[in-house]
């Protein structure tokens, strides 16, 4: 076991941090400061991820051909440290976690060249088009359907969950290629190089916190290239599959769940207890922070246990069990901060929550962003899998079933 | 990063592990239980011959300079077998009360005759509520013409009645809740003034209460509370990794029962409600392990904070209880007697519940830190 202090980690550690100063704009901070869910405001994302881009930073995660920093753990960890203490906004996952790791995987070498530069820079945002109507946790039963003709596949049906789609330009799915054999087998994985094409409408859904996030896309005959697949025809189920080892579990939270006590504990300082004092020295709240931050503090060991190769994160429910865990630590926090902006969490803002609004929000950001935070994060627990879906994959690992 | 054991580590588990399955299966143990021995006399004499009793020591005290992480990959072993055999009440506790004792005669001679098997010594330190902190310590000594005498009483004293010697915990000056005046002492065991009340505890090591009245005392080491937390730090640690051993067992035995018992025709883990139950006993074991091996490389580091063995503590109650009270209700009746090693595994982690505080004031001490900055 060896968990040293490395003087070159803190050199590193200092540059970090005097990037991390200087470089975000006054709009990527307040974007940063009104994230609400795992996806930052859209536009300031973007661009801060350009900025990061042009100093090499996008994609820590990545294998350093590809653009990736060539980072450490420690080093991902101090930087993670160091993004979250400033409040920074997360940079978008669909490109930089899911799509472009499963592109250096599994791509060709055309679709790496003509993609990853752009998933990197920040200038391709990638819907995510898996989910259907009655097809969620249950993937293998979608139905949209894509029959090749010529160089094209025609794609025929709806997707669901797409997270901005309204804004995206790209957009990576599953469509069903095959009806023969098992559901699983006739499911094929497709690149979109545009959400544009003739015959693709898309449509906002208004989420329970009032935003815009989630689309619904409809296609009706839209003729693709067929050179935007990836892997074989009906292939797909394995190479999403492969996927979601991502979506499920490749980066670094722990840091930012941290600011998410340092924020609760601090706003806490400002409350009075109705037993008198103030919540932070309440003996029940102190209790109860105590428990969520224990467990926020557990799963950061098992994220590091997990990144360093330990042999118990080479069980194959390793990523489902990250999954579960984050997510309902994630939803914990979130109810601890509605209960420490208690009435200041009741009124709905829309407009003062939005980046660059200039409407002053009534209380503070703190009150501001709690309940728009906790009403998105019951879909953590849905998205990706339910976590119901993921204990179905923990138990199925433990023996006969 | 790398919380993995050395080599040399998974040598000692493994042949730990050998030796103790050959001697100290359930039944073997249980049958222990039932005589007057306190532990296994065989059992320790092998694990000073392993060099278990050696671990922690400096080498020029005559230990093998071990560390943290060598106590906890043997804790895990000790836990997986249920040993009674009181391997962190004397070595872990009071050996290093011992070796904070330096230019002690009395001290360093006792602590050769630990690390060499030959003495049994015990750490007396619960004073009721767990006594979490060194601060909590109300019992005194007085220094008069002789030397210094203890007069109070403690409590869950692992090991006591069968000690030579035992370390205890006291205040030179103040009361209960000043982090001034601690003080280790050590009294021999047969000195006039000293009553035991012996007993079994639930999990069946041997341990008494004691009464100490004017009982002469050797003082070991004073302005000692950093020493004392510091102590109680490595114990918690030590005792937390016997409870995963525990729990990993639990773990195992609860999904190869429901892969074989049959309920309405098939195994009852193909129920949704209790393969659910198992992916939540796994996802806590994950949890307390990941916690455990963390906290042991801090440790190791000589970076571990107050906060992280309060996390340690708490964590690895909560996820145990959660793992052993699904492991009875998965086994059903047969998971609630005394027959099977469920229940006694169960009885393990409940013991370490409450010792060194409970969860709620470690959870308490987390909330009111929390958001401390990132290690």
């Amino acid at each position: 076991m060896n968990l040293d202090r490395d003087p070159a980690l803190e050199a590193f550690r200092t540059e970090v941090a005097a990037f991390l100063d200087t470089a975000p704009t006054d709009a990527i901070r307040e974007a940063g400061r009104r994230t609400t869910s795992a996806f930052a405001p859209f536009d300031q994302a973007m661009q801060w991820q350009r900025i990061l881009n042009d100093k090499g930073w996008a994609a820590p995660g990545w294998p350093a051909e590809y653009g990736g920093t060539g980072w450490s753990l420690e080093q991902r960890y101090v930087f993670s440290e160091e993004y979250a203490r400033r409040d920074l906004p997360p940079l978008l996952p669909n490109g930089l976690q899911m799509v472009g790791p499963l592109i250096i995987d599994k791509g060709t070498d055309e679709q790496k060249k003509r993609y990853l530069p752009g998933i990197l820079s920040g200038a391709d945002y990638w819907t995510q088009g898996y989910s259907e109507p009655g097809s969620g946790s249950d993937l293998a039963s979608l139905r949209c359907s894509a029959v090749r003709d010529g160089d094209d596949y025609v794609i025929n049906g709806s997707k669901i969950w797409t997270t901005l789609a309204h804004r995206a330009n790209r957009m990576f799915m599953l469509v069903r290629t095959s009806t023969d054999g098992p559901k699983q087998a006739g499911i094929t994985f497709l690149l979109l190089d545009r959400v544009d094409y003739p015959g693709m409408q898309i449509r906002p859904i208004v989420n329970l916190a009032g935003e815009e996030e989630q689309c619904e896309v409809f296609f009706e005959d839209v003729r693709v290239p067929a050179s935007g697949r990836v892997g074989e025809e009906n292939d797909g189920w394995a190479i999403s599959k492969h996927l979601l080892t991502y979506e499920r579990g490749a980066s670094v939270t722990a840091p930012r769940m941290r600011r998410h006590l340092e924020q609760i504990r601090a706003a806490a300082r400002t409350v009075p207890s109705p037993y008198g004092g103030n919540l932070a020295d309440d003996p029940v709240f102190q209790r109860d922070l105590g428990e969520v931050a224990a467990d926020v503090i557990s799963f950061e060991c098992v994220e590091k246990l997990i990144h360093s190769g330990h042999p118990m994160a080479k069980d194959p429910a390793t990523p489902s069990m990250n999954k579960v865990l984050g997510s309902e630590i994630t939803q914990r926090l979130t109810v601890l901060r509605t209960r420490v902006a208690g009435v200041g969490a009741v009124p709905r803002q829309l407009e003062a929550i939005e980046v660059g609004s200039g409407v002053e929000p009534l209380g503070s950001e703190f009150e501001l962003t709690a309940m728009p935070w906790y009403l998105n994060s019951r879909a953590t627990t849905i998205y990706a899998g339910t976590n119901e879906v993921q204990r179905d994959l923990v138990a199925r690992t433990l023996g006969r079933r | 990063m790398d919380l993995t054991y050395t080599s040399e580590q998974q040598a000692l588990r493994d042949s730990l592990s050998r030796y103790l399955d050959r001697t100290y299966t359930f039944d073997q143990r249980q049958e222990l239980l039932r005589s007057d021995r306190p532990w296994s006399g065989d059992a320790w004499k092998h694990f000073t011959e392993l060099g278990l009793t050696a671990l922690p020591f400096d080498e020029e005290a005559g230990g093998i300079g071990g560390t943290m992480a060598d106590i906890v990959a043997v804790g895990e072993i000790l836990g997986e077998y249920l040993c009674v055999e009181p391997y962190v009440s004397c070595v872990v506790l009071a050996g290093q009360a011992l070796r904070a004792a330096t230019g002690s005669d009395p001290a360093s001679r006792l602590l050769e005759a630990v690390i060499g098997g030959e003495a049994q010594v015990a750490f007396a330190h619960e004073e009721g509520a767990g006594t979490p902190a060194a601060a909590h310590v109300a019992l005194t000594a007085r220094e008069g013409a002789g030397g210094h005498r203890l007069t109070g009483r403690k409590e869950l004293v692992l090991g006591a009645a069968q000690a030579s010697a035992i370390v205890v915990t006291a205040r030179l000056d103040g009361a209960a809740r000043d982090p001034e005046g601690l003080a280790l002492l050590l009294v021999d065991a047969s000195a006039p003034g000293i009553s035991f009340r012996e007993y079994r505890t639930i999990d069946g090591r041997a341990a008494a209460s004691v009464d100490l009245q004017d009982v002469p005392a050797q003082l070991l080491a004073q302005d000692a509370t950093e020493v004392i937390e510091e102590i109680i730090a490595n114990g918690i640690i030590a005792l937390a990794a016997e409870a995963v051993g525990a729990m990993n067992a639990l773990l195992r035995q609860t999904i190869e029962y429901a892969a074989t018992r049959q309920q309405f025709g098939v195994p009852i883990g193909s129920f949704q409600v209790l393969a659910h139950r198992m992916a939540n006993m796994k996802m806590a074991y994950l949890n307390a392990r990941a916690t455990l091996l963390h906290t042991t490389a801090l440790a190791e580091a000589g970076t571990v904070s107050a906060v992280d063995t309060a996390v340690l503590k708490a964590q690895v109650a909560r996820f145990g209880r959660t793992i052993f009270e699904s492991a009875i209700q998965l086994h059903g009746g047969i998971g609630t007697t005394d027959e099977l090693p469920i229940g006694h595994y169960a009885k393990r982690i409940l013991a370490f519940e409450p010792m060194f505080g409970d969860p709620d004031f470690h959870l308490r001490a987390v909330g009111a830190a929390a958001g401390v900055p990132a290690r």
